[in-house]
C-alpha cells in the first residue's frame, strides 16, 4: 500500500474476490425461488408428410413453404437434404398448438429461457438394437428474453423497440412465460436418417425449457422435484401417427 | 531545476503515503469493498434487479478507487521521523558489521 501502483494492485485483487463472491451469491439465490411451470395444452393441429420437394432454385431445397402452402393437415414431404444430394428424403411438418405458463421460471437472474418442442418416436428396431432407443427432433424453439436482457434479442429496431416497451419500468417480467400458441407452424421440419418418416406411429410432441441465468448454472426441465423446482408436469401430447406421403403433381 | 521537477513527478506518480496511511488504506479497502459487494447484493435481490447490483458495484468500487489511489494528505498525517543526516557526533556503541564503532 505504499505506492499508487501497489494501491490499485490490491484494491482490485480484492474487488475480484468480492465480485466473485457476489456472484456465486446470486447464482444461489436461484435455489430459493420456486419454479413450478405447467402446461395446459400440448397437442398436434395438422401434420404432412411430404415424399416428392421440387427443387427451386432461388429457394433451396425444402420449398415445399412456397409450393405448398398454406399447408394442408397432417403431412410429410421427401425432398433432398442438400441441394447437391442425390437422396431423397420424407418430410414431416407438424403444426401444434401450446399452453403454458413458465412464468414462474422469470427470477432476477433469468437472462433469456429458451422453450422448445421436440417431437420423439420409438426406433424401429428398439433399444436393443444398437441404435438410439428414441428419436428425437426439435421442431419448434424460442428465447424469451428477460427485460434485462432486452438489448440482446436478436430483433428488428421496430420490434426491439415493442419489446422494450413490454416492460418499461420492469426488472422482470413474468408475463413472458405465459405461453399460448395456436397452429403454431413448426420452425424445422423434420426427418429420420433412414429417409423415412411417413407412417410413423406412436410420435409424441414434448415441451423443454433451458434456463439461462446471468450467473450461475444452465437448468433444463427436470424428471424429478427438486426441492422448490417443480418438474413440468403434462408436457407431452398424445400419441399420434406421421400420416402417408403426400401425393404431388409429378412434374413434366 | 531539471532534477527537482523530475523528482516531484517520481513523487506524484509514486504516491508514497506513510505507514500509518498504509495501514488506514488496508482497513478501508477490506471493509468498504466488503460492504458494496454486500450492498449491491441485498439491495438487487429485494429490488429483484440484477442490473442494480451491477451498478451498484462498479460505481461502489470506483468510488472506492478515488478514495484510496491517490496519496491524500489524511494518509501523510504520520510522517515517519528519520534521524537527522551527517549527526554532531557518532552514537555512543553504534554497531556496525560486528564492530563497535566510535
Amino acid at each position: 500500500m505504499y505506492s499508487t501502483v501497489v494501491r490499485i494492485q490490491n484494491t482490485f485483487g480484492f474487488f475480484t474476490t468480492v465480485a466473485f463472491v457476489v456472484a456465486a451469491l446470486i447464482a444461489a439465490t436461484d435455489l430459493l425461488a420456486p419454479r413450478t411451470p405447467t402446461v395446459g395444452v400440448l397437442k398436434t393441429t395438422n401434420v404432412q408428410v411430404y415424399g416428392q420437394i421440387r427443387v427451386l432454385s432461388s429457394s433451396g431445397p425444402l420449398s415445399w413453404r412456397a409450393t405448398n402452402s398454406p399447408l394442408p393437415p397432417l403431412s410429410s414431404v421427401r425432398g433432398r437434404p442438400h441441394y447437391y444430394s442425390s437422396k431423397k428424403e420424407e418430410y414431416a411438418i407438424i403444426r401444434f398448438s401450446l399452453d403454458a405458463d413458465l412464468s414462474s421460471l422469470f427470477t432476477w437472474n433469468t437472462k433469456q429461457l429458451f422453450v422448445y418442442v421436440t417431437a420423439e418416436w420409438p426406433s424401429a428396431g428398439g433399444s436393443g438394437s444398437g441404435q438410439n432407443a428414441t428419436n428425437q427432433a426439435v421442431i419448434w424453439d424460442s428465447i424469451i428474453t428477460a427485460p434485462s436482457a432486452d438489448h440482446l434479442a436478436n430483433l428488428g429496431p421496430v420490434a426491439m423497440k415493442k419489446l422494450r416497451r413490454s416492460a418499461a419500468g420492469k426488472s422482470i417480467d413474468p408475463s413472458r412465460g405465459k405461453l399460448s400458441i395456436k397452429n403454431q407452424r413448426p420452425k424445422y421440419q423434420i426427418t429420420h436418417p433412414s429417409g423415412k418418416v411417413a407412417e410413423q406411429e406412436d410420435v409424441v410432441l414434448r415441451l423443454h425449457y433451458n434456463v439461462q441465468p446471468w450467473v450461475g448454472f444452465l437448468t433444463w426441465n427436470q424428471d424429478a422435484d427438486f426441492w422448490r423446482w417443480k418438474t413440468l408436469r403434462n408436457n407431452l401430447s398424445k400419441k399420434f401417427a406421421l400420416p402417408a406421403i403426400k401425393k404431388k403433381d409429378e412434374p413434366k | 531545476m531539471a532534477e527537482q521537477l523530475l523528482d516531484q513527478i517520481r513523487d506524484l506518480f509514486e504516491g508514497q503515503i506513510d505507514f500509518e496511511g498504509q495501514k488506514l488504506v488496508d482497513l478501508l479497502v477490506n471493509v468498504l469493498l466488503t460492504l458494496v459487494g454486500a450492498v449491491a447484493f441485498f439491495v438487487g435481490y429485494f429490488r429483484q434487479d440484477i442490473k442494480l447490483t451491477l451498478y451498484i458495484g462498479l460505481a461502489g468500487t470506483a468510488a472506492l478507487f478515488a478514495l484510496v489511489v491517490p496519496p491524500w494528505p489524511f494518509f501523510n498525517r504520520h510522517p515517519v521521523k528519520w534521524l537527522p543526516v551527517g549527526g554532531l557526533a557518532t552514537p555512543a556503541n553504534l554497531v556496525v558489521d560486528s564492530k563497535i564503532l566510535g
